[in-house]
């Protein structure tokens, strides 16, 4: 007893240290963003810089037009996360039902497609997107939320409506159920730990998108957050309380989310993350 | 109604469920693979009509100094970091698998540098990284250690840029902590009865279990390591100091995007779908050997 005492405090220990080397980029990237504006950059290692100050959080709204492209990164996302959980958990419950040959087929597919990365795609999905006239606008950005984002996700919801017993959905179809029905009355209710999930990854997904704007946007009225990030760089290539101001702002947003969305997998599953499978 | 009948219309619903997951990898993965496989022959920029010009694209590129230099320094830039990345994520999902105090804090924060949006990662570590006053530099010759100009030193470049890509290992964090909590606890409390310690039930049991998942991991992380460090590097290095970081990624977008050449980006994109093919390949005799699916025993995902 008292050994597996130990044990356990030397585990926490050990936890602990390591869980907190995954925070440094975060707190070196807002500790910087709290740097007074102007002045000389620092000398000696300081964990919090001398004078505190927002000041940057003030200023950086004037130097880049931050807003406009908050609202382009907010329309994306808004767009993109709904139609990537629509599409995704459309096909994982298909798998889910399909007969154990196919099913295999499609997760090797799924698993093949993952393995493709997207720079192999860039020249040619930018001949496509020409091709169908969608170059230069929004829709360029989020095309590929209508087929579930990424296979990863498809395989997220083909696990969780796996884990579902399969009498319940033969039950549903007997009585008459369309798949429609049996998806949205049956599965999905009983599995939005995935769906948070699914969610917070889509969101984060395309929030940090850099390369689709940067390939397909040549209108500035349309970007995004991640190339306002560099625009900012380019103009001011050497103010770091300033472009820390702006990584912290564009970072803000998918954090809080998901700090918010953090509890709501408790209440559920008692693995927090884990709760995604 | 007939029984049959609407079975058949059952297995037609599903189909349709599946259609905009399928049509969305046949519009935008298949045929813009096939695309760019013909492209490499012909003269393109995008605007003007193509050109057929045989294996010239495959000469120009090919004899290209700066293409075999981006060849080099991708293999180093994925060799480097991915086996760090994927045996890092994998021990971090074993150390926060059982139960203890702050559990889910810690799990949320191990994922926490992945939500960071790529191009704000990158400018972060560029601070970091900055010899004269970023925070390291500071830190390591407060403690009397040597300080490397990172970024800026031919040298440094390629170990910096593996390093800002340690802390973003979210998803294989993920699916290693989905792949550890389907292993039955009854392995592991065999094996704690028959007196292994944890070290010994590491690497004697759960590493060969887990073996197929950590090559998968590993086959899927090259290709994302491979996407991510364009926005890294494009917004840290550029691909240098003195072409010391220039990966293909980058010789594929300056050929494409800033010269129009598509036929020579995709004759350089062969290599790519060389190497692509063959983890595809790879992935696909360990999905049938190890019976990745729906049986009840181990699957991934």
């Amino acid at each position: 007893m008292f050994y597996s005492q130990r044990h356990a405090n030397g585990r926490f220990l050990l936890r602990l240290l390591l869980t907190a080397v995954f925070l440094i980029p975060i707190f070196w990237m807002l500790m910087a963003s709290l740097m007074a504006p102007g002045v000389p950059l620092p000398t000696t290692f300081r964990l919090i810089p001398d004078p505190v100050t927002l000041e940057n959080y003030g200023r950086i709204w004037q130097i880049v037009p931050f807003g406009r492209f908050l609202l382009n990164s907010l329309l994306v996302v808004i767009t993109a996360v709904p139609i990537t959980i629509m599409t995704s958990s459309w096909a994982g419950f298909a798998m889910s039902q399909l007969p154990d040959a196919r099913q295999k087929r499609l997760i090797t597919l799924s698993l093949l497609i993952l393995m493709v990365p997207s720079i192999a795609l860039w020249t040619t999905r930018f001949m496509l997107y020409r091709w169908l006239g969608i170059l230069d606008t929004r829709l360029a950005l989020i095309l590929p939320a209508f087929m579930g984002s990424s296979p990863f996700f498809v395989l997220m919801y083909y696990r969780a409506f796996r884990r579902i017993s399969k009498p319940i959905f033969e039950a549903s179809r007997l009585e008459g159920a369309t798949v429609f029905e049996s998806w949205r009355y049956i599965g999905m209710p009983q599995i939005y730990s995935t769906t948070l999930g699914v969610g917070i990854l889509s969101f984060i997904l395309y929030w940090g998108d850099f390369n689709s704007p940067l390939l397909y946007l040549s209108d500035q009225s349309k970007y995004t957050l991640p190339l306002a990030l560099q625009l900012l760089q380019q103009l001011n290539r050497s103010d770091w309380p300033l472009l820390m101001t702006g990584s912290v702002l564009v970072t803000a947003v998918p954090l809080v989310l998901f700090i918010i969305i953090l509890p709501l997998f408790r209440n559920i599953n008692p693995n927090v993350l884990s709760g995604i499978k | 109604m007939n029984f049959k009948k609407f079975q058949l219309s059952y297995k037609t619903q599903l189909n349709l469920f599946l259609l905009p997951y399928l049509f969305g990898i046949f519009l935008l993965v298949i045929i813009p693979a096939l695309l760019s496989f013909g492209i490499a022959f012909f003269r393109y920029d995008g605007l003007s009509a193509p050109v057929w010009v045989g294996n010239l694209n495959f000469i120009l590129a090919y004899n290209d100094e700066l293409f075999n230099l981006s060849i080099q320094n991708s293999v180093a830039l994925v060799l480097l970091p991915v086996p760090l990345r994927v045996f890092g994520a994998f021990l971090m999902a074993r150390l926060l698998q059982k139960n203890g105090r702050f559990l889910n804090a810690f799990r949320a924060i191990i994922f926490l540098p992945s939500i960071i949006p790529g191009a704000a990662y990158a400018l972060a570590w560029i601070w970091i990284f900055n010899p004269l006053s970023g925070p390291l530099n500071l830190l390591l010759q407060s403690i009397g250690l040597f300080t490397p100009a990172w970024l800026a030193d031919p040298l440094w470049a390629k170990p910096a840029l593996a390093l800002i890509s340690l802390w973003q290992i979210g998803e294989g964090f993920i699916v290693s902590l989905a792949a550890l909590s389907d292993m039955p606890p009854s392995i592991d409390e065999a094996a704690q009865i028959d007196g292994a310690s944890t070290w010994q039930q590491f690497w004697l049991i759960q590493l060969p279990i887990f073996a197929p998942i950590l090559l998968i991991l590993i086959f899927r992380d090259i290709a994302l390591t491979l996407q991510n460090s364009f926005t890294t590097i494009l917004f840290t290095t550029q691909g240098g100091p003195y072409y010391a970081s220039y990966t293909l990624p980058q010789f594929i977008y300056e050929q494409g995007f800033d010269l129009l050449f598509f036929g020579s980006a995709s004759a350089a994109l062969w290599v790519l779908y060389l190497i692509t093919g063959l983890i595809i390949l790879i992935v696909y005799l360990l999905a049938r050997q190890w019976q990745v699916g729906p049986s009840e025993a181990l699957y991934v995902l």
